[in-house]
């Protein structure tokens, strides 16, 4: 379904990604696991189209991404929620979670049923559903980016370091939500990337390593 | 010395109201382009004086008393939809990613080609043309006679856009959409929002406010070259003391400013000119980022 070949990515004249080859089929839960600076956050970006690429290609249901523009990949099934979460701060949860859907203008009635299905696997959002992202804590915003990727990510969920600096207990629930995720959704496919691959071992079957802008595949 | 005071106080209403309406387009762009348009003074003269071109054609008809207001709109919808994605797309879509000290000047240097296009259309002796004022006729606020169009059109209007700026921008998704992009360009593309899009309507919308302004100015003096450099430096100085990107932090400024520098007019008239300038200060040295503003934080 989603295939990177030969990604090179430069920013301000370095050479952040090396010739980046791997592919996700259909369904898949795929780790991406680097230190920081190894070019997670790069790959994410080239993904989603927020990074120009120097060289290779992502092709997404053999069509090439390139001919896609940023602002359409939620229109073709693929949801991202950033590592810095990157919430609207001024909107309260349920509108930064409805935004996506409704720029993509998607009934009422299916954008209604998308939320329902993200509370479902997020049940603690619907709770704070009402306060502003502003003022949410660190995990409570992972959890919320989480729910705003599902939304429109209904082929891919690309999740940036989903575990970054969250509590032990907090950890242990957005984790518990993934695999209700898997549970609901066996047919979407995750990329998730991490540095530290110990977390991620119940929740994928494959992982990447990525270490200086370079990719290869590895054993969690 | 009360009728001076009531005077100063109708004269800063209207003026405030005309101020605001070119400072909220002002700070509405920078908000979302993040580009600081010295052109937009060029906008707002140029809104005058199509208002008043038109207003003279207007008035040459039979239904000139009719004409007489919406031409005024007529004028800033004409100026905006025409001028605004024309620069937007020829000139600030290529410097988005470029120095703001690049962007002010290249602002700057079409401001100076606008000044002269002026010129060249309507010379440099002073138009004037009153339809609109005539047709709303005067008005007794105590013992002062005054015009209907400064004391309800002029505030009427821009509470109307004050009010009206702020429904669309939380009620809307179009409005939601621009506020995402004004937070996180990126992540607003990421939620599949065009960015670009969002940038042209924005500044197609503030070049109409501030030819709005242009047009609603137009009635109440004289057009001479140069009147947009007037406005340009206050709704710098109203949308610094507010911070920047502050609609209503605009519009309060704007009230301030107006009030004030009216009052300096019948008061104190040698401080007619600098007293906007002198609240901008006693505001910015004790709020660098503007009464209203937030200091931004930067990844160093």
């Amino acid at each position: 379904m989603l295939t990177l070949d030969g990604v090179d990515v430069s920013i301000a004249g370095t050479r952040v990604l090396r010739g980046v080859s791997f592919s996700i089929a259909e369904g898949a839960r795929v780790a991406l696991v680097g230190r920081n600076g190894a070019g997670k956050t790069t790959t994410f970006r080239a993904i989603m189209g927020l990074v120009p690429m120097t060289a290779g290609r992502i092709g997404f249901d053999n069509a090439d991404l390139a001919r896609v523009p940023a602002h359409r990949r939620t229109a073709i099934g693929i949801g991202y929620a950033p590592e810095e979460r990157k919430l609207f701060p001024t909107f309260t949860v349920e509108e930064n979670l409805r935004l996506p859907a409704e720029v993509l203008k998607l009934p009422r009635d299916e954008i209604g049923r998308r939320l329902e299905k993200a509370y479902a696997i997020l049940p603690e959002v619907k709770d704070f559903a009402d306060r502003k992202a502003g003022g949410l804590s660190g995990g409570q915003g992972k959890m919320v980016a989480l729910g705003r990727a599902l939304m429109v990510g209904t082929r891919l969920v690309l999740l940036d370091e989903p575990f970054q600096g969250l509590a032990p207990a907090l950890a242990k629930r957005y984790g518990e939500a993934l695999l209700r995720l898997r549970k609901a959704e066996p047919g979407l496919a995750v990329l998730i990337s991490e540095s530290n691959p110990d977390l991620l071992k119940p929740m994928v079957d494959t992982a990447f390593l990525i270490e200086r802008g370079e990719v290869r595949p590895t054993a969690l | 010395m009360t009728l001076l005071l009531l005077l100063a106080v109708l004269d800063g209403l209207a003026y405030a109201a005309l101020v605001f309406m070119v400072a909220v387009g002002l700070t509405l762009v920078f908000g979302v382009l993040r580009v600081l348009n010295v052109a937009h003074g060029s906008f707002f003269a140029i809104g005058a004086y199509v208002a008043a071109t038109l207003g003279t054609a207007a008035a040459a008809t039979a239904a000139a008393p009719v004409l007489a207001l919406p031409v005024l709109l007529i004028a800033a919808i004409l100026v905006g939809g025409v001028l605004g994605p024309l620069v937007e797309k020829l000139l600030l879509s290529r410097i988005y990613v470029k120095d703001h000290v690049l962007q002010l000047l290249v602002t700057f240097a079409l401001f100076m080609i606008l000044e002269d296009v002026q010129k060249l259309i309507w010379g440099v002796q002073p138009i004037f043309q009153d339809a609109a004022v005539k047709a709303l006729g005067p008005v007794e606020v105590g013992d002062i006679v005054y015009t209907r169009y400064q004391l309800f059109l002029l505030p009427g209007v821009a509470a109307t856009t004050l009010v009206g700026l702020m429904w669309f921008l939380r009620r809307t998704l179009t409005g939601r959409v621009i506020v995402a992009v004004t937070q996180d360009r990126e992540a607003a593309t990421a939620m599949g929002i065009d960015a670009q899009r969002v940038y042209l309507l924005t500044f197609t919308f503030g070049t109409m406010l501030a030819a709005l302004g242009g047009a609603l100015a137009s009635p109440t003096s004289s057009l001479v070259p140069g009147v947009g450099v007037n406005m340009i430096v206050l709704s710098f100085a109203v949308v610094a003391t507010a911070g920047l990107g502050q609609i209503e932090g605009a519009a309060l400024t704007a009230l301030l400013i107006g009030l004030g520098r009216s009052v300096a007019v019948y008061f104190a008239p040698e401080f007619e000119v600098v007293i906007p300038y002198i609240i901008m200060v006693l505001v910015l040295l004790v709020r660098p980022y503007g009464i209203f503003g937030s200091p931004e934080l930067r990844r160093v």
